[in-house]
């Protein structure tokens, strides 16, 4: 009789497997035969022809096919009692003939598959269905590593924490079979539970897979480890301005670029590929930004604009630094520039400090100047630039001895710096033509500003 | 090869130099070649799971962190570039740009109001209500690490930790420990006084009160000297949420 070793799965009247509390049904097979291979006393009461196979996660069950019966039978094969899956051949014969999966079962003494048994044998899968067969095998694998069956053994409160999803997985609340009707509140709870359940998995799948990809990441940094410390030692070669290899070595940052892996821009290489274009593209882009800002432009503003105006495949805040600063290698009219305070900049190459302090001085020399002094703010008026880098160039002229700083209550202001007209030797001496002069006269004339 | 002396000998040289390059050359292609190879493997492995979990990525915070956690264990930053694989297949990169751009956005309005300081909560609620058309959920995590791209452009992007909560700062003015501890203290009240400060941390008068302008200055604090005892109250928007009193008088 076939079938007779393996215990009966019971069936509905419509031929349906009836499924135990929990269990799953995960995937169906048609037309497998399951052959088990070794001594004839176990191998003929094993022996199953052309069945439908339906994966669960607890069990293989085999519903026989045959239409002469009169009933329909079925048995199944517990996955606990599965004790090894052998890896899916290829070969030149499994590609003309059906896939075969060899699966080994432990067989208690009686002969009888199911629980823990003392002998094994080797059963082989033939899957003569057109069905998607290496699908089914990871499925297969995957609930049987799974071992849902144990897990629901142990106590009730399951809360997986071998799952790295923060949302606990709700699978220890019951789950009906699949008799249950599909209507009323119960139907729609069961179906948020199912789709909970789905996300679950497939998030388990998810992990999986980051592991295997993840693993393979790490090759790639290995190999790119490697190229990089060619590329960097690349130049120590003497005489080594051979346009091939620069070229290489372009490719060579593109491709780090594209694992992931920032590496840094040598003084001779230009960096990547895509860094050149980006920096060609960024100083036509920043033309007309920076005649709207005065001449300069805070970098973190630009990173902004240039975003917005993308729409997609926006650039980041690293792409934008690098091709920024490989702005010195070309010939272009802006450029970045880099205050004390880390602030940085984007300015018109025609905008040079000294110009600006140029202007910053004819503002400072301005009567009410010498008596007030000078904020950010005011500056930022009269040189038509934000006020955050008009306080930068503030600085930036005080830095160099061209003005000097008041903190009062009144706030933060500036004068232009005195000292230097101040001889040591003789402090009281103050001389016709220059600054203090002309500051004596201001501080002292009666339209002073109480 | 047999050293001749001459010309002839440098000319021998010459060409052995020359030959010994153009190996060195080949076997570098070679391992081009060889890099190439494997890029295109893992640039298919890559779009396989893109394939299949580009959505889980998108929709799901806590994957997304545990994504970026494996990717900083194995050396590589997916956020690093735009044109690298990551951004390509996974679309994370305009996911986190497009959340610089907002948070950049929304620290310029409220400057006005806390100086430059803001409280990483209030923060990511503000970036949630602005994103309420889009259904992708942002963790703080995401803000985290949006705000650790922009620190490279300068401005003084970062977040500190006051106490127990976490501040971005959006302007390049540094806090010394005095003015971290004073935040820290105003986190019970959202205000301190410098009484308060003398007394709690020891301070002379002196040091309370320089270290409280300094902070008024950049306009992180706010006067208040309303109140029936006289003294004067420092408040702190950045750790008091005033922007979620809304229309409350105080």
């Amino acid at each position: 009789m076939a079938g007779a070793a393996l215990p009966t799965a019971e069936l509905t009247t419509s031929g349906r497997p009836i499924l135990l509390p929990n269990e799953i049904e995960c995937s169906l097979l048609s037309n497998v035969e399951l052959e088990p291979e070794g001594s004839p006393p176990l191998s003929s009461s094993i022996h199953l022809r052309s069945s439908f196979l339906i994966l669960t996660t607890h069990r293989l069950i085999f519903v026989s096919d045959s239409s002469a019966a009169a009933a329909n039978t079925a048995s199944y094969v517990p996955l606990a009692s599965v004790t090894h899956i052998f890896l899916l051949k290829k070969s030149i014969k499994s590609m003309f003939g059906s896939p075969r999966l060899k699966v080994q079962l432990s067989v208690g003494s009686d002969g009888r598959v199911g629980g823990m048994g003392t002998r094994s044998i080797v059963a082989t899968l033939v899957m003569r269905g057109k069905d998607d067969v290496e699908a089914f095998v990871d499925k297969f694998r995957q609930n049987w590593g799974a071992r849902v069956w144990e897990r629901e053994k142990e106590s009730e409160s399951a809360s997986s924490g071998s799952s790295l999803v923060v949302e606990s997985s709700a699978s220890s609340s019951g789950f009906d079979s699949r008799g249950m009707r599909v209507v009323g509140v119960a139907g729609i709870l069961r179906r948020e539970q199912e789709m909970w359940e789905s996300t679950d998995k497939s998030l388990q799948d998810a992990f999986q897979d980051l592991n295997a990809l993840m693993s393979k990441a790490k090759e790639m940094v290995m190999l790119a480890e490697k190229m990089r410390l060619k590329l960097l030692s690349g130049p120590s070669q003497a005489g080594s301005s051979n346009d091939e290899e620069l070229g290489s070595k372009e490719e060579m940052q593109d491709w780090l670029l594209s694992v992931g892996i920032v590496s840094p821009v040598t003084k001779e290489s230009a960096g990547a590929l895509y860094h050149q274009q980006l920096s060609r593209q960024l100083a036509d882009f920043v033309k007309i930004p920076l005649e709207r800002s005065g001449g300069m432009i805070n970098l973190i503003d630009m990173y902004c604009l240039f975003n917005r105006a993308r729409g997609t495949e926006l650039i980041s805040p690293e792409d934008l630094l690098r091709a920024c600063s490989l702005w010195e290698k070309f010939d272009v009219p802006v450029m970045l520039r880099k205050f004390d305070s880390g602030v940085m900049i984007i300015q018109n190459k025609s905008h040079s400090d000294e110009e600006v302090f140029a202007r910053i001085k004819l503002l400072i020399t301005r009567p009410d100047a010498l008596q007030m002094g000078v904020s950010a703010g005011d500056a930022a008026m009269t040189l038509g630039i934000a006020p955050a880098m008009a306080k930068e160039h503030l600085l930036t002229a005080e830095s160099r001895g061209l003005l000097c700083r008041d903190i009062s209550p009144d706030g933060f202001r500036f004068y232009i710096n005195l000292f230097p007209e101040i001889r040591t030797d003789d402090i009281y001496l103050v001389k016709d033509q220059g600054i203090y002069a002309t500051w004596i006269k201001c501080a002292s004339s009666p339209s002073r500003l109480q | 090869m047999r050293r001749r002396p001459g010309i002839g000998g440098l000319q021998t040289a010459a060409a052995a130099r020359d030959q010994y390059r153009l190996l060195g050359e080949n076997v570098a292609k070679i391992r081009t070649d060889l890099m190439k190879e494997q890029l295109a493997t893992f640039r298919s492995q890559l779009e396989d799971f893109a394939r299949k979990h580009k959505n889980d990525i998108r929709k799901n915070p806590a994957f997304r962190s545990q994504f970026h956690e494996m990717c900083a264990k194995v050396g590589v930053d997916p956020l690093a570039s735009n044109k690298g694989f990551w951004a390509e297949l996974l679309g994370i990169g305009d996911f986190y740009y497009e959340i610089g751009v907002q948070i950049v956005e929304i620290c310029l309005a409220m400057r006005a109001q806390n100086g430059g300081l803001i409280n990483l909560q209030e923060l990511c609620s503000l970036l949630r209500q602005k994103r309420k058309g889009l259904r992708e959920a942002v963790s703080e995590d995401d803000c985290l690490r949006a705000i650790s791209k922009l620190k490279v452009l300068g401005s003084g992007f970062e977040v500190i930790s006051v106490g127990k909560k976490k501040l971005v700062r959006s302007v390049p003015t540094e806090l010394n420990k005095d003015h971290n501890e004073i935040i820290e203290l105003a986190q019970a009240q959202g205000f301190v006084t410098v009484d308060e400060l003398e007394r709690r941390l020891s301070w002379t008068s002196g040091r309370a009160i320089d270290a409280l302008e300094t902070l008024l200055e950049e306009g992180f604090a706010m006067i208040d000297d309303g109140h029936r005892d006289g003294r004067r109250r420092y408040w702190f928007p950045c750790v008091s949420s005033i922007s979620s009193l809304g229309g409350n008088d105080a």
